[in-house]
């Protein structure tokens, strides 16, 4: 009884803790002032508004769902196409080729968008929604192996072997077998490089100059000055994470037919 | 089973290994290049290294940025855990999904936006210095935005979440048989807790403890935010030679710098970072 | 069935990542377009708008603080890349010696209207030719708030290294005007520092630095003033109090006994500019009074329009203090203009005071 009191209070305290934050942005975000600290005098949508008829955030936010959904794309496909290979075939130096495929994996954001620039530049690639798709392929391609090799077991290739005995070409083993049964961690793979590529900072901010994505535009709204606005963008956007969050648990948890 | 290799093989694993090759390893010479030849065009030369080790303002940013990740690392495992094994135990088993997913609601607000959360929370006339001085915990508001603190507890925030997730996802993991044979044989809650659970949940923590040092170390927003410049970190250093100088020759020599400290924490880490097929 | 569905939904995946990511914009910016190279003010669409919409152009914008950003964000460019660029009026030369701006036709402009203490021909003409023209200027002072601090006090730098407001200050973080203010605390002309003036000049800032919360950039020391964190600003002025001047009445700036930094920005054009003629047009419409006025009251912070002839209303000209200018302008000393070496150690000393413990 004890521990399950002591318990409720710790994890009210932990959610108090992670929830403190949202809530005072969601709150201020109807600020009818100027300023989003104490005294709350709204609720107003003002700053809604301002958020709305904001041309530069609208664009950016159509920025980031492209470069979001493009990249995780192409980062699940080739991460899956590989995690394959290696899980099915005896390739020399195998052990050396995943690690370089992973190494990203353990690399800042930073470092890996200063590496970019610093090539990109040399190389005469310009500054561009492009350049960005391409880091966050190199960030997202790893962790979409990761997940895929790891769940690539003796059970699938069984199957696999069946279909190729059967006289099934390969693309159609892949497409037909592997990706099928895979699927729970293909899709884990790509909502995951989803979430990254849309919250991703520091290589957009490195690599664009004029079209760059929202989390940059965010970035330029809080340098020119506290303002209600930048709640109401934040507000915005974690309405449309939850709604996406939502989609994604009803998605994946449909029941499906074993 | 495992397949010869064949055309199929190599085709189907060098998409991967090309964009590795192209968008990463190759950038990655190019900075450790321009590392060697500083910004004053006078040839390569290790100047750019000589002036991180030579200036303390230099060097003290990546001290700076230990203490801070240290310290975010330890206090968010500190307090994730038993908040992982209160969802794991405690909760009901039907509920523990809503409750997860609870626990990570906030972390879909944007990252750039959490840390000026923070600072609205913590400023002077915030909510905490607001509600501490009405009920008479303090006299007058302290300082709590702009302070080593505030960076601290933004990281903190994050990491929390993060460990939660990998730390319950272990507990999960464990067989309840582990701690039935442990009470069988006589042992306490405590004692089965520190002797059985807690060993075969490391991998788990050390996981966490990875990504958190990994991500912490090389973050930019958060200490620029909520740090107030007090200090300078790491990342803020390296940005600022390209943001104010667009020095890139420092920029890189201070970024091979923090990989290698990231690589060392990599190698103490590795053993439990492995990814093994099932 | 099943499978099938699912083949083609892969399919479809990796067919769409192929084509969106191909699809994704290399070049964003059409040749029709201005691109400028600009600080925060300029980004503001009631700038902007009333020029797109009469030449039917878009003009895109780039942010950044301090002429090395902009300088290196040119560098990562190709030639063509920018039209014109928002520049320090000291800057000016830099740009001219990497050979990056196009000289301005004088009779095309407003000459004759700028406050004469800002037109800075020293800077901004070089060779006998003009390369930027004054925009908007201001101080970099004591911004302080009324109410918490003594105003009589801020009638001297000697408030900021003080023990009275310990605690209290915050500082902008940009190392030139704030170093050129630590000169002039200790009796320092700012156009005539050298690397032997640099320990002294380290000292104070050292003592401000122990007096202050934080070091900041534009936005947190507009939010560090508005919010009550810090009570007075180093490097503050109008351009951090004016903006908000309705919703906080009670900050202010003050031109102290020893004089104030007067900070100038210019427009400049690019030597490479595809758009010229475009350039040039929108160099006017700043300058024009409507440009002025809308650029001296933009979102992101309020400064002085360098044209006498601004279309400012008399609320917006009392915020700004423009009444006081001929006085504020005769003791206000320029932007410290050091060469790159000194630039550099300024910078490494401005770093030794931020990680100072």
């Amino acid at each position: 009884m004890m521990l399950r009191f002591a318990s409720t209070i710790y994890a009210a305290f932990i959610y108090g803790f992670i929830f403190l934050p949202v809530f005072v942005l969601v709150l201020f975000s109807f600020q009818a002032s100027l300023f989003p600290i104490p005294p709350f005098n709204g609720p107003s949508l003002r700053w809604y508004a301002a958020v709305l008829a904001d041309k530069r955030l609208i664009a950016g936010l159509g920025n980031t769902i492209v470069v979001a959904l493009s990249t995780s794309a192409m980062a699940t496909l080739i991460g899956f196409l590989s995690a394959w290979g290696f899980a099915r075939f005896h390739l020399p130096k195998s052990a050396l080729m995943r690690g370089l495929i992973t190494a990203p994996l353990t690399i800042s954001y930073l470092i890996i968008g200063m590496g970019l620039l610093v090539f990109f530049n040399r190389i005469g690639i310009p500054k561009s929604l492009l350049a960005v798709g391409i880091g966050h392929v190199v960030i997202n391609m790893p962790l979409c192996f990761a997940i895929i090799y790891s769940q690539m077991g003796d059970h699938q290739a069984n199957m696999e072997r069946a279909a190729r005995d059967l006289g099934a070409p390969e693309w159609k083993v892949l497409s037909l077998i592997t990706a099928p049964l895979l699927w729970p961690a293909i899709f884990a793979s790509f909502f995951l490089s989803m979430t990254f590529s849309w919250d991703e900072f520091v290589i957009s901010f490195l690599l664009t100059r004029f079209d760059t994505t929202l989390p940059v535009e965010i970035w330029n709204l809080l340098r020119a000055g506290l303002n209600p606005k930048t709640n109401a963008v934040g507000s915005l956007v974690f309405g449309v994470s939850v709604l996406m969050a939502i989609l994604f648990e009803v998605f994946a948890l449909r029941k499906r037919p074993a | 089973m495992i397949l010869p290799q064949n055309r199929v093989a190599w085709a189907s694993v060098s998409p991967a290994l090309g964009w590795t090759l192209a968008f990463f390893v190759l950038p990655f010479a190019a900075m450790a290049a321009i590392s060697f030849y500083p910004q004053d065009g006078s040839g390569p030369s290790l100047l750019s290294y000589a002036q991180f080790f030579n200036s303390p303002s230099y060097y003290y940013a990546l001290f700076n940025s230990l203490e801070v990740t240290g310290l975010v690392t330890v206090i968010s495992i500190l307090l994730a855990y038993p908040f992982a094994l209160i969802l794991a135990d405690v909760v009901p088993e039907r509920w523990q999904r809503l409750a997860l997913t609870l626990a990570v609601l906030p972390f879909w607000t944007s990252y750039v936006v959490r840390s000026y959360s923070w600072l609205l929370v913590l400023s002077e006339n915030g909510l905490v210095n607001a509600t501490m001085v009405k009920f008479g915990i303090l006299s007058a508001p302290i300082q709590l935005a702009n302070t080593r603190g505030a960076t601290i507890i933004g990281f903190v925030h994050f990491f929390v979440m993060l460990l939660t997730l990998t730390i319950y996802a272990n507990l999960k993991q464990l067989s309840p048989n582990y701690r039935k044979a442990a009470a069988d044989l006589g042992a306490g809650p405590i004692r089965s807790f520190i002797h059985v659970v807690l060993p075969l949940t490391l991998p788990g923590i050390m996981v966490g403890a990875f990504l958190t040092f990994v991500l912490a170390i090389g973050d930019y927003i958060t200490p620029q935010i909520l740090g107030g410049n007090n200090e300078l970190l790491m990342p803020q250093l390296i940005m600022m030679q390209i943001g104010r100088r667009g020095d890139f020759s420092s920029a890189s020599a201070l970024s091979i710098i923090l990989m290698l400290v990231v690589t060392v924490a990599y190698l103490f880490c590795a053993r439990w970072l492995k990814i093994e097929r099932t | 069935m099943k499978t099938k569905s699912l083949l083609s939904s892969i399919s479809g995946v990796s067919f769409a990542a192929m084509l969106m990511f191909s699809a994704l914009p290399i070049t964003p910016v059409s040749a029709a377009d201005l691109n400028a190279l600009v600080w925060c003010d300029h980004s503001d669409p009631n700038l902007l708008k009333p020029f797109e919409d009469a030449n039917g152009i878009k003009v895109n914008v780039k942010e950044f603080e301090g002429t090395g950003a902009g300088l290196a964000l040119v560098d990562q460019s190709k030639p063509g890349d920018w039209d014109v660029m928002v520049i320090d009026s000291i800057d000016i030369h830099r740009g001219v010696e990497k050979k990056l701006f196009e000289p301005l036709p004088e009779d095309k402009l407003p000459m004759a209207d700028l406050f004469p203490e800002v037109k800075m021909d020293s800077s901004t003409v070089i060779d006998g030719m003009r390369y930027g023209i004054t925009e908007k200027f201001g101080y970099n002072t004591i911004g302080f708030n009324k109410t918490k601090v003594d105003p009589a006090d801020m009638n001297s730098f000697a408030a900021l290294t003080s023990d009275k407001y310990k605690g209290r200050i915050a500082i902008y973080d940009y190392y030139l005007p704030v170093i050129g203010m630590a000169a002039m605390s200790i009796g320092k002309k700012t156009s005539e520092l050298t690397e032997a003036d640099l320990p002294a000049i380290k000292e104070v800032l050292a003592k401000m630095k122990a007096n202050a919360k934080a070091v900041t950039d534009v936005a947190s020391s507009q939010t560090a003033l508005a919010t009550g964190e810090a009570d007075i600003l180093v490097g503050g002025g109008e351009w951090v109090t004016a903006g908000i001047a309705k919703d906080k009445p009670e900050l202010d700036f003050s031109i102290p006994k020893e004089g104030a930094v007067l900070w100038s920005q210019s427009l400049a054009m690019f030597k490479d500019s595809a758009n010229k003629e475009m350039a040039l047009k929108f160099i006017q419409y700043v300058m024009s009074p409507e440009g002025q006025a809308r650029l001296a009251t933009s979102s992101c912070y309020w400064g002085m329009p360098s044209n006498t002839k601004a279309a400012l209303n008399d609320d917006q000209k009392k915020i700004l203090r423009f009444a006081e200018q001929p006085d504020f302008l005769k003791r206000a000393q320029a932007y410290p203009a050091p060469n790159e070496a000194l630039d550099k150690k300024m910078q490494d000393l401005w770093t030794e005071m931020i990680q100072a413990k």
